[in-house]
């Protein structure tokens, strides 16, 4: 029995020993930073306290005014009160996609992304006939609802997620017409319009409400599996790529439809700003990043984990691709008829930044992406 | 053969309470593990939701059934290891399982899990031993007969079972980014430190290392002292440690610690026996049927695993003979791939949105794995087939990250993939690996 427990201990520090020795006499190279303790905590308060939590509250107060502004139109449809109404509808919409990639916790919750601004889903292809995709409004189910004044914007299908939010407002205040036909079934449409800003108030106020609560859960929670706060940041960075890629950019511009365009499905149609939408949406990105340039971020923790390179990289290519979109001039949907090689840059850009925040960054941190078992790739 | 069958002494009478701890730890776990499967509702998540399954080589008729076809199927095995554990109609409980089990883990290629790989060869062995010939219902209500002792080759080859599956997965770990950088341990390791207590060490370089080479020592040698008669206690107890630190630190891994903690419990001889055994006695002809049984069984076992020599290149990278060969949480890998599907005739072109087709495990799967990126790039000239396309030609700009190294082009992005066969043959589409 001694003997035998001597020899396996003997092996096992005979063995230890020559690791050790291995790893420090293998210094003469280049070597990674030795990783220090990350305060996953102070990351998680940090993005909390001065960016998430902030970030909604700004956009509360955006809804208000845009409220305030909806209200003014529906009661008095002019051009003067629709300009200041867009006016309102810009500032806010500009505002939602700086908080678009912190849809998770209580916003995941309320379904915030679907009701504010249905994307159509990443799962709905531009190629199948007859269905509302990408950034479309359901105009007939929104006439449909005016007419009979019945509808429950709170019911959960694609066609109550395209008949509300901002894509539906902008159709109600500012498409081509849209003061005239306040003239007919007055009382219906101001009430609908009144509804619709309402409710996108109403949900924006419940989340920034719930996120008093939320606070503790998220900044408690240091781990990096699926629906943790690291893991929803990390993989919503994928995701949100996913969407510039698709709903925003490519497939209007017809990558899946063979160079069909459908300008008419691009994010903020009606109001003319889908490019600088989604410049806001790739600068607010790389704010999430970068935890607004502080240490205390997914940048920062890369950083730690000796990835500097690979932040570097990812930096730069947030830089390539926001001037790619900034080359891009409004309205977005004109561009991708007329503007197709601008386009076709962005696009590029675009698909090298998801690549690496779908695979590099996730890998680095050992982010998990799905619920299952998993025994190791 | 005479010889070999007498030193090997496969039929030497030994006592039946290792293969009936084995027989009711085993039911007990595939009981629990199912239910959990069942209830986290992964039969609809994997079975019934994708509109398209990753079918393996010769399994393509293997389908999930249709309606309720996979709760029932599912129902039946869950019975069946119930019935396992209880010892209760064994040999068609055994039989229900295994082809239960294995019919659902051959629908798609992208649930592969060791695992279950290894619980479908358990339980097809579980068939042909006499498990339920003690401490069973069976005996109880006399349907077979009770069994003091039992030839010692029923035990002997759940136990090379078992010594296969660590030492190749030892084997497999001894490899350069293993031992030397101690990846993926180095990028696994950091993400656990919200692990109470262990949690600021987790950041250490050397605990990296310290794991890598214990797990690695670990599978290589546990066999050799849980076979031992004076190092098995000890060698048990560090069984119930690394699994269970495995359970703490990589709860994503599921059933497998939990599986390993139950199963290595055969290496436990039952206690002495007084009186003689009565060991069933077969003649020649049944012990030379079971020694080739055996043989062959064997050989397949020790083959299969080192398939991965006849391909060139770097295994991780193309994972060529990857699968079936017991290599678990060796490496981080991701992809990101995106499809192009093109009319050669009129220049047409088509993007390919990989989630309108794959569940997100599916593509995350497909992503780094070439036969399953020929399976979809076909199935994709179907269905644009269909659509219109005439003779689709498939394309692929993929890129992998392994290991923690900078993700790179995975394959040849100009080959048609449409044209490419799912086989044996080397995949030379797919880029040489560099680091």
């Amino acid at each position: 029995m001694n003997k035998r427990i001597k020899g396996i201990s003997a092996l096992l520090s005979g063995l230890f020993i020559l690791f050790l020795s291995c790893s420090k006499d293998s210094g003469s190279g280049p070597k990674p930073p030795e990783p220090g303790e990350f305060d996953k905590t102070a990351m998680l308060t940090h993005y909390a306290d001065n960016i998430i939590i902030p970030a909604y509250q700004q956009m509360q107060e955006d809804l208000g005014g845009l409220q305030q502004a909806v209200n003014a139109f529906a009661d008095a449809p002019s051009e003067a009160t629709q300009d200041a109404a867009k006016v309102a509808y810009t500032k806010a919409h500009l505002q939602y996609e700086k908080i678009e990639v912190y849809n998770f916790g209580p916003a995941g919750a309320a379904f915030l992304d679907l009701y504010t601004n249905f994307s159509g889903g990443l799962d709905y292809s531009f190629t199948q006939d007859g269905e509302l995709t990408g950034f479309s409004v359901d105009s007939v189910t929104i006439e449909n609802n005016i007419a009979s004044g019945a509808y429950d914007l709170t019911e959960y299908s694609r066609s109550s997620f395209y008949a509300q939010g901002f894509p539906a407002l902008s159709y109600l205040m500012i498409s081509p017409g849209a003061i005239e036909k306040f003239s007919v079934n007055t009382a219906n449409r101001v009430q609908y319009v009144k509804d619709v800003a309402g409710r996108l108030k109403f949900l924006v106020d419940k989340v920034v409400n719930d996120w008093g609560s939320y606070r503790a859960t998220f900044i408690g929670n240091t781990k990096t599996d699926v629906g943790s706060p690291i893991g929803n940041l990390v993989n919503q960075f994928a995701y949100q790529m996913d969407m510039l890629k698709g709903p925003r950019i490519g497939w209007p511009f017809g990558k899946q439809s063979n160079g069909i365009v459908f300008e008419t499905k691009s994010e903020g149609y009606y109001a003319g700003i889908g490019s600088q939408l989604a410049q806001a949406n790739i600068n607010s990105l790389k704010n999430a990043y970068t935890g607004s340039g502080n240490k205390k971020s997914v940048a920062g923790y890369l950083i730690s984990l000796g990835k500097e390179s690979l932040n570097n990289d990812v930096l730069a290519q947030f830089d390539v691709v926001a001037a790619k979109l900034d080359a891009i001039p409004d309205p977005l949907a004109e561009s991708f008829l007329t503007e197709g090689n601008k386009i076709e840059d962005a696009y590029k850009e675009i698909q090298k930044l998801l690549t690496l925040l779908k695979t590099d960054v996730p890998s680095a941190t050992g982010v998990q992406i799905t619920f299952m078992d998993n025994d190791g790739d | 053969m005479i010889s070999i069958l007498n030193r090997i002494n496969l039929f030497k009478p030994v006592p039946i309470s290792p293969l009936v701890t084995f027989r009711i730890a085993f039911g007990l776990l595939m009981f629990a593990s199912l239910i959990r499967f069942w209830w986290r509702g992964w039969i609809g998540e994997l079975y019934l939701k994708p509109s398209f399954h990753f079918t393996y080589l010769g399994f393509e008729w293997v389908k999930p059934l249709e309606g309720n076809g996979m709760y029932i199927l599912y129902a039946a095995i869950i019975v069946a290891a119930l019935f396992i554990m209880l010892g209760l109609f064994y040999r068609v409980a055994t039989v229900t399982f295994f082809l239960g089990f294995t019919y659902a883990e051959l629908i798609d290629a992208t649930t592969y899990l060791n695992h279950y790989y290894f619980i479908s060869l358990v339980s097809f062995l579980l068939i042909w031993v006499p498990a339920n010939r003690k401490r069973s219902l069976d005996v109880m209500l006399k349907i077979a007969k009770p069994a003091e002792f039992v030839p010692s080759w029923t035990i002997g080859i759940i136990r090379f079972q078992m010594a296969v599956v660590y030492i190749f997965a030892g084997l497999a770990k001894l490899n350069y980014d293993w031992l030397i950088e101690a990846q993926p341990m180095r990028i696994w390791l950091p993400a656990k430190s919200h692990l109470p207590v262990i949690g600021g060490l987790l950041y250490k370089t050397w605990i990296a290392y310290f794991f890598s080479w214990f797990g690695a020592i670990y599978d290589l040698f546990i066999v050799f002292f849980l076979l031992n008669k004076k190092t098995r206690v000890v060698a048990y107890v560090f069984v119930i440690i690394f699994h269970g630190a495995t359970a703490i630190l990589f709860p994503a891994i599921g059933m497998f610690p939990y599986v390993m903690i139950a199963c290595t419990l055969i290496f436990f001889p039952g206690r002495k026996q007084f009186g003689l055994p009565s060991a069933p006695v077969e003649n020649f002809v049944v012990r030379k049927r079971i020694f080739t049984a055996l043989a062959v069984y064997v050989t397949i076992q020790l083959l299969v695993p080192i398939r991965f020599l006849a391909y060139p290149g770097h295994l991780f990278w193309h994972e060529q003979g990857y699968r079936f060969s017991w290599r678990v949480m060796l490496m981080e890998k991701a992809g990101a791939a995106y499809f192009t599907v093109k009319e050669k005739e009129t220049g047409r072109r088509f993007e390919v949105n990989n989630s309108e087709f794959l569940t997100p495990l599916q593509e995350k799967m497909m992503s780094t794995q070439p036969d399953m990126i020929v399976k979809y790039a076909r199935y994709l000239a179907e269905i644009f087939a269909k659509r219109g396309v005439i003779n689709p030609e498939v394309t692929g700009e993929i890129y992998v990250t392994l290991n923690g190294e900078r993700s790179r082009l995975f394959i040849d992005s100009t080959v048609n993939l449409a044209s490419q066969k799912v086989g044996w043959q080397n995949y030379q589409w797919v880029l040489p690996y560099k680091k």
